[in-house]
């Protein structure tokens, strides 16, 4: 099978950091997304489809990061396209929004079970931030939980000490505990009691470079009960679960029901928009909350945003996401086993992290899907995978055959660890 | 609690590096000659460290057990950093017939040491030998302060507690390598490169680990463009690069 070369990519990044800091910032560029080793990856795309992106060297991947979520319905979907180029013909950015932001509202609360109210701004760093303002408005309390590992964007408080630029004040109000122990919330809840604003989590436990776990049986609930009983707001940060396990919800999926939620990446098929929906009792605590942005309530966002639920609605994208999620899981877990390696794929199906056992060190981890990188198929070495509705059965057939190679090229290399 | 971590950085990352300045540094070497002087350094709070000068090399201990014959006594960490700077003198206590030593050779070698540790870049650009050593030293340097920092600054215990256990390797192309070895919180540094490491952070030549370590280049830009690689455990080399980071602030 063929090695992908990236002369361009290359090319271009020698340009790109004699002008950008970092050559290529953030979650998206070589560092911080883990290009282990750097040649094996693309650095920058030239047009994608479907669940293909082809980079600037004319590599063409399926792409099993979804842009870290976002695309669930298939890059440059050609109805959501469609809603935004017939919002941007109208208007976008303007001094007064289009009324277009309430019939989105009005779709988020019809299809989010715990959303009476909605609210909207860009990305879900805007609205976790929004969540916590908001519960510390209504409770006149200051502090928060959050658990370990949980990710809920780049904002001081929900970093920690030793992040460049972080001080200890912007976090002495930030309690962090293990996720799935209700012991140690117990105890924080007697240690704090009167104190604590909010509970702020994703759905499950999907930090990146481990594997993920899933809700112990009777967390949410007893999380839940104890945020009643406590008058603390429960956020759920479901900015990149949200419509990938269930559209009514993640919090719904785990049978609980949070006060605050927060979408982002699925909620517009990649069109930049976040939403916060909550709790009729929290109505008048959002709307004291000063939150504004210049694009926050752009139009055309707005309208992909409405087409791109309906369409979920319309498939029941959460079921084609597990189901697409257990044929690939499946699928490489038998061709690991087939080559001597136990592939794990932990967390939800829908968007699982792949690890792989007696590699403590990461090293094979980091190989193989280097290996898979360079013959077409992009995942992630450090980060939960995600499944989009353009995945077809071919792409799968794809998937596995440079799974086979890679395995088989790993092998070949660590004889040495192969049972 | 700034200046007890400064001045632990100082006693066992820079004044130690007088070990490598030795091995390093003709110029060095041939100024400590056949003279034997055990130097211990004295700071309240802060282990003790004993260099050993002797046949033309230096010896680096730790601890309150090693052999010495003249004492150096600080009142404070902040004593001891003044002296680093030269602003304040020590207090001998034992050994004043080595007096001479200190003032003479001692002050010649923090000066040489000085040299690398503060290179001149011009010099650097052609001389690549000077390079070399400059990057050794500053390497050795800034990695020797990872666990005082570790230890003594409380941001720098929290981000050691992250570590998981295992070892770090830091290596230079095939010519250079040292490892941190990670354990409950705590690192220490030894020389050369580990068989076993669980992550490493690899620099291509020593002008990439020169210009790191100057602050001349930023890791960001010399990973994407492949003269700094990463493998194995992303979580242990992000935390220990946070800590990295932090030695500026105590040795800018």
């Amino acid at each position: 099978m063929q090695r992908y070369q990236y002369p361009k990519n290359r090319e271009l990044f020698e340009r790109a950091v004699k002008v950008i800091p970092a050559g290529i910032p953030g979650h998206l560029g070589p560092a911080s997304g883990c290009f282990i080793p750097v040649s094996a990856y693309p650095f920058f795309c030239e047009k994608a489809e479907g669940t293909y992106f082809w980079d600037v060297d004319g590599n063409r991947f399926i792409d099993y990061m979804c842009a870290y979520g976002p695309n669930i319905l298939g890059y440059n979907h050609p109805d959501v396209d469609a809603a935004a180029r017939a919002q941007m013909e109208k208007a976008n950015c303007t001094t007064v929004p289009a009324p277009l932001m309430i019939e989105l509202a009005e779709l988020l609360v019809d299809t989010v079970d715990s959303a009476d109210w909605a609210m909207f701004a860009k990305n879900g760093g805007d609205v976790t931030n929004l969540a916590m303002l908001t519960a510390r408005a209504a409770t006149g309390r200051k502090k928060i939980v959050k658990f370990v590992g949980g990710y809920h964007g780049v904002l001081p408080w929900m970093l920690d000490v030793g992040y460049p630029g972080v001080l200890y004040e912007d976090i002495e109000n930030i309690i962090t505990i293990p996720f799935n122990n209700v012991e140690i919330f117990k105890q924080v809840l007697a240690e704090h009691h009167g104190d604590i604003a909010g509970v702020i989590s994703t759905p499950y436990d999907h930090q990146a470079m481990n594997e993920n776990h899933l809700p112990a049986d009777g967390f949410w609930s007893e999380v839940r009960q104890l945020c009643s009983t406590n008058e603390i707001v429960l956020i759920l940060d479901d900015v990149r679960c949200g419509f990938r396990l269930d559209l009514r919800g993640s919090d719904y999926h785990y049978g609980f029901r949070a006060d605050l939620i927060c979408f982002c990446k699925a909620l517009a098929n990649g069109y930049s928009i976040s939403a916060l929906c909550g709790d009729e009792s929290l109505r008048p605590a959002i709307s004291s909350v000063f939150a504004t942005g210049s694009y926050w309530l752009s139009a055309v966002p707005i309208a992909a945003a409405i087409r791109c639920i309906e369409i979920m609605r319309e498939i029941d994208a959460p079921q084609i996401m597990k189901h697409i999620g257990d044929k690939f899981a499946d699928g490489l877990i038998n061709i690991a086993d087939e080559h001597g390696f136990e592939l794990r794929v932990t967390g939800e199906r829908a968007m699982p992290i792949l690890t792989l056992g007696d590699d403590e060190s990461n090293f094979l981890l980091q190989e193989w899907v280097a290996e898979m990188v360079m013959r077409g198929i992009f995942l992630a070495n450090h980060h939960n995978i995600f499944m989009n509705y353009a995945v077809s059965d071919e792409d799968l057939e794809q998937t596995f055959a440079a799974a086979h190679d890679a395995f088989e090229t790993v092998r070949k290399n660590h004889p040495e660890m192969y049972r | 609690m700034y200046e007890t971590v400064k001045a632990s950085i100082n006693l066992h990352a820079v004044l130690r590096n007088m070990e490598d300045l030795c091995q390093l540094d003709d110029a060095s070497a041939e100024a400590v000659g056949d003279r034997y002087v055990s130097i211990r350094f004295s700071v309240p709070e802060i282990d003790r460290l004993v260099l050993t000068f002797r046949n033309q090399s230096c010896q680096a201990g730790r601890g309150d057990e090693l052999p010495y014959n003249m004492n150096l006594r600080f009142s404070s960490p902040e004593h001891l950093n003044l002296m680093v700077e030269g602003v304040k003198n020590p207090i001998p206590t034992k050994g004043f017939r080595h007096i001479g030593f200190l003032k003479d050779t001692f002050t010649f070698l923090a000066g040489r040491l000085e040299s690398y540790l503060k290179p001149d870049h011009e010099k650097a650009a052609t001389d690549s030998e000077y390079l070399k050593r400059s990057t050794i030293l500053t390497a050795y340097a800034a990695l020797y302060a990872v666990p005082e920092i570790a230890r003594y600054d409380e941001t720098g215990r929290k981000l050691a507690s992250k570590i998981e256990d295992g070892i770090i390797n830091v290596t230079v192309g095939d010519d250079f390598g040292l490892h941190l070895i990670a354990e409950k919180g705590r690192l220490r540094t030894m020389k050369g490169r580990s068989a076993n490491a669980r992550t490493a952070m690899m620099f291509d030549t020593f002008e990439t680990a020169f210009g790191l370590l100057n602050g001349k280049l930023d890791s960001y830009t010399c990973i994407g463009l492949g003269l700094l690689a990463i493998r194995g455990r992303v979580s242990m080399i992000d935390n220990f690069n946070k800590l990295l980071g932090m030695v500026p602030h105590y040795l800018s």
